[in-house]
């Protein structure tokens, strides 16, 4: 049997378990159809946090907040007590929970908006405020009177129900349906509103926008020096976080019927943070199985191991245990249960677990190892990208007078450089001397105090770095930066992210252009993988690489932006001689070939001054001197600051 | 001095050491030489303790150092200046030196020692108020070292010191390496520069996946055939 054959057929047997499911209980007498669908609900909570937490890396402590609002959004809307009065009658079950979605999401953005600076922390923090926040709102927006003087616009009005909260809720109208008297319709309702979102979710997450919300977790400095925007990446993750327990919410309160601030205090918040981290955040099956395991223990082991330890301490005449209540213990259980799984199993029940770097295969040839670029492997996209850079200006970077001061430190001091189209420009000087800062400029991670930054006869001052990114400048980092927990094609295919167009809907419902789009973009990442020699480690995690892969891969995704300047910061750094001339051919190879413009800061004396065009050398943040590599090799001040005297001998060697 | 015996470590079921054996004597600098991911920084890690090895023993002055804890290890006299620097970002530099006298009990003896520091990197004198985080990469370098001599090891590990630096640092660096070996501290250095490595170390070893394939006196290391043409990068 083939794998697609076995996979269809556990498909299918999940489905059919899941249809029978229902049935099977009632002939049993098991009654446990109710719990299973608050089961599922909760799932699906677990799954919107799981956006947010397993997938941006935001940790929400105040999630339950989204949830009450899409529960207070049926509530309000469809029921009689509290809808009517305001709308006239009470609105339909099926257009208020897609309002809701709608409300929630509006919601996830205005909480998410004023956390987009903060990480970490700060971030839990704020969310736990919101969190504590909406169900205070909610407990006191039942009787409110607005005061002005004399004039009382609004008196008594009871807007959430206080609280008494919402009771009852209408439930969904469907002919012919007993959702008044029988679980099992509801059963059905929560599977198939679970199924699909969990179809959209995973549809989310293989898109461009699931890959820029983990690049966002992984490293938000290298993604946006990518090309991905943090602001609306994180929003985006906010808003259809909260969206799905929109969806949640309004099916909830249908369901129970009523609704009271209590519900969604703190500890909902906690308990579905617990599902996403015992299930393995950023694993959808993970974060079901997680859900599923705390709220059937919760709702069907504990009161039934309750019942037995009662029975049995009757039986043998214990009074202590025969008056028992486990589930009081049931905080006691999750936190022993949480504290078990992150020991023996950080990643989650079904997370993705880390392996470490692999040595090497003994039977490969070292040698082999460094494979040399290729001329015929330069992929031909970017070949047609090359001819499209019109020479609007004959420098393609042209920086006049920059200077940044760090407090009292003056780390860059009026420096001027030029980098003409089609031109190697390498970038050297003391450690310490400003080089790096001078590639954060540019690339607007860090704003100049003054000057002017020219890119393609445009001014970047000002540009957020992805937007600098769109425009064509890539660059790498000195200390490599890749998205560790994704692979090495997902790595390369964030890259191409601000070339690629799909949109949410577009993500969910892939219409045949999205299709097209993102089969071209893994053709193209997987051409760019095998041009720089990591053709064949798709699949690996960027963590899993050793240290020359790495450094390769950065290029890799660098080029995956369609850079017209490519900024290489210490490219050979960690490389032995030999890895670092494979570099050299590579970087001259990138000039020849695609007419790529390259800022280079390089240490390795035989790399830098074999390829460059022009040296500029900075030192204490001021340019001592620029000219050709011969030049600058003479040039006292440069040799007494930076070279020395024994570089010699390594050029020589 | 140390003594490593047919060594192997495993990272899960990957092994990243295949049995390698190495000797360092007092007095010595030896280098250990490698390609990326061939086993170098295991070796070190190895011997520190981070990780344990599966099987064969890591001994120094007699103690059995595959039985003890990383901070045991550094009790007994070993100092690391870790790849990729490992500096306390939020300390400041001098914070930083200091921290590296931590297992000292001599209280006394350690401002000279952060006067020899200040010696050696001049640069890290000017900046001994700042962060460790605001550094440059070659300052975090210099520091990292300088951290490591602070615990006045008997054996130091240098995991790529010349990493990231300029020309004439790189120079200083490999000259303050000799200088500290002549100043008594045995040392173990793991090198990308085979070059460099080389005219400063008594003996040296080639690592290839996980395996010692070549071991010898560095100057007849520096004429071998397989480092002349993997590590030297000639023709």
């Amino acid at each position: 049997m083939t794998v697609n054959a076995r996979r269809a057929l556990g498909w299918a047997a999940v489905v059919a378990a899941l249809i029978v499911y229902p049935f099977v209980d009632r002939v049993l007498g098991f009654q446990t159809v109710h719990a299973v669908s608050d089961g599922m609900i909760y799932v699906l909570l677990a799954l919107g946090l799981n956006i947010v937490v397993g997938y941006a890396g935001l940790l929400d402590l105040g999630y339950a907040a989204f949830f009450a609002i899409g529960a207070y959004s049926m509530g309000l809307l469809n029921s009689p007590v509290l809808g009517s009065p305001l709308y006239g009658y009470p609105w339909s079950f099926w257009v208020c929970i897609w309002i809701a979605a709608v409300v929630s999401a509006l919601l996830g953005v205005a909480i998410g908006a004023p956390t987009l600076r903060v990480r970490g922390d700060y971030l839990a923090i704020i969310t736990l405020g919101f969190g504590e926040i909406i169900p205070v709102a909610i407990r006191n927006l039942g009787d409110v009177t607005i005061e002005i003087g004399s004039w009382r616009p609004i008196e008594r009005l009871n807007l959430t129900g206080g609280e008494n909260g919402v009771n009852p809720v209408g439930r969904p109208q469907l002919p012919g349906v007993p959702f008044e008297t029988d679980p099992v319709p509801w059963y059905f309702l929560i599977l198939v509103i679970g199924a699909l979102s969990l179809w959209a979710m995973n549809r989310l997450r293989d898109s461009r926008l699931g890959r820029a919300w983990m690049a966002i977790r992984e490293d938000e400095t290298a993604a946006d020096c990518t090309g991905v925007n943090p602001i609306s990446t994180k929003l985006l993750a906010f808003a259809l976080g909260a969206s799905f327990s929109g969806f949640a919410g309004s099916v909830y309160a249908a369901k129970l019927q009523a609704i009271t601030p209590g519900a969604f205090e703190f500890q909902v918040s906690i308990m579905l943070l617990c599902m996403v981290v015992l299930g393995g955040a950023g694993s959808l099956k993970g974060v079901i199985l997680g859900g599923m395991l705390i709220t059937l223990f919760d709702r069907v082991v504990l009161t039934q191991t309750t019942f037995m330890v009662r029975a049995l301490g009757r039986t043998i005449g214990v009074p202590a245990l025969a008056t028992a209540d486990l589930t009081l213990w049931r905080w006691f259980f999750f936190g022993l249960g949480l504290v078990l799984v992150m020991l023996l199993r950080p990643e989650g029940l079904a997370g993705r677990r880390l392996r470490p770097a692999p040595v090497a295969d003994e039977a490969e040839d070292i040698l082999d190892v460094v494979r040399a670029p290729r001329v015929d492997g330069v992929p031909e996209w970017l070949r047609e990208r090359a001819q499209d850079g019109v020479a609007a200006a004959p420098a393609i970077l042209d920086v006049r007078s920059v200077t940044k001061r760090f407090g009292g430190v003056v780390a860059l001091n009026e420096v001027d450089l030029v980098v003409p189209r089609g031109a190697i420009i390498g970038l050297i000087g003391p450690n310490g001397a400003g080089k790096t800062t001078f590639f954060n400029v540019v690339t607007g991670l860090v704003r100049p105090d003054g000057g002017h930054i020219t890119f393609n006869g445009v001014g970047l001052v000002g540009l957020r770095p992805n937007a600098i990114v769109a425009r064509g400048i890539a660059r790498t980092f000195q200390s490599i930066r890749l998205f560790q927990n994704m692979t090495v094609l997902e790595n390369a295919l964030v890259g191409e992210h601000c070339r690629l167009t799909a949109t949410v809907p577009g993500a969910v419902l892939r219409p045949p252009a999205v299709i097209a789009e993102e089969t071209r973009a893994r053709a193209r990442a997987r051409e760019l993988l095998t041009f720089v020699g990591l053709g064949g480690k798709e699949n690996e995690l960027a963590r899993n690489l050793p240290y020359g892969d790495q450094r390769r891969l950065e290029i890799a995704r660098a080029l995956a932006t369609e850079p017209r300047l490519l900024l290489l910061d210490e490219p050979s750094a960690g490389m032995n001689p030999r890895e670092a001339q494979t570099l050299t051919e590579l970087i001259g190879l990138l000039r020849r070939e695609l007419a790529l413009s390259v800022l280079l800061i390089e240490h390795h004396m035989e790399v830098v001054m074999g390829i460059s065009d022009r040296i500029t050398v900075l030192d204490y943040g001021t340019r001592i001197a620029e000219g050709t590599p011969a030049a600058i090799q003479r040039d006292s001040r440069v040799i007494e600051a930076y070279l020395g005297t024994g570089y010699e001998q390594d050029l020589a060697g | 001095m140390l003594d490593l015996a047919d060594v192997s470590t495993y990272y899960g079921n990957i092994r990243a050491l295949r049995g390698i054996s190495l000797t360092v004597a007092a007095g010595e600098i030896v280098t250990l030489i490698g390609t990326n991911g061939a086993g170098k920084t295991t070796t070190l890690r190895t011997i520190l303790g981070t990780v344990r090895p599966h099987r064969g023993t890591v001994s120094f002055n007699g103690h059995r150092l595959d039985t003890l804890t990383t901070n045991r290890i550094v009790r007994l006299g070993i100092a690391q200046s870790p790849e990729g620097r490992r500096i306390f970002p939020r300390m400041t530099v001098l914070e930083n030196l200091e921290l590296g006298a931590f297992v000292r009990p001599d209280r006394e003896a350690i401002a000279p020692d952060l006067e020899r520091v200040f010696t050696l990197f001049p640069r890290l004198r000017e900046r001994s108020a700042q962060k460790g985080g605001t550094l440059s990469g070659g300052e975090q370098q210099m520091l990292a070292i300088g951290r490591a001599l602070m615990a006045r090891p008997a054996l130091l590990l240098l995991d790529e010191p010349s990493m990231g630096l300029s020309p004439i640092l790189v120079d200083t660096i490999f000259r303050i390496v000799e200088d500290i070996n002549r100043q008594g501290t045995t040392i173990l250095l793991v090198e990308q520069n085979a070059r460099m490595a080389l005219r400063v170390a008594h003996r040296g070893y080639v690592i290839q996946t996980g395996r010692i394939v070549l071991h010898d006196a560095a100057a007849a290391l520096l004429r071998s055939d397989l480092v002349r043409k993997t590590y030297l990068g000639e023709k």
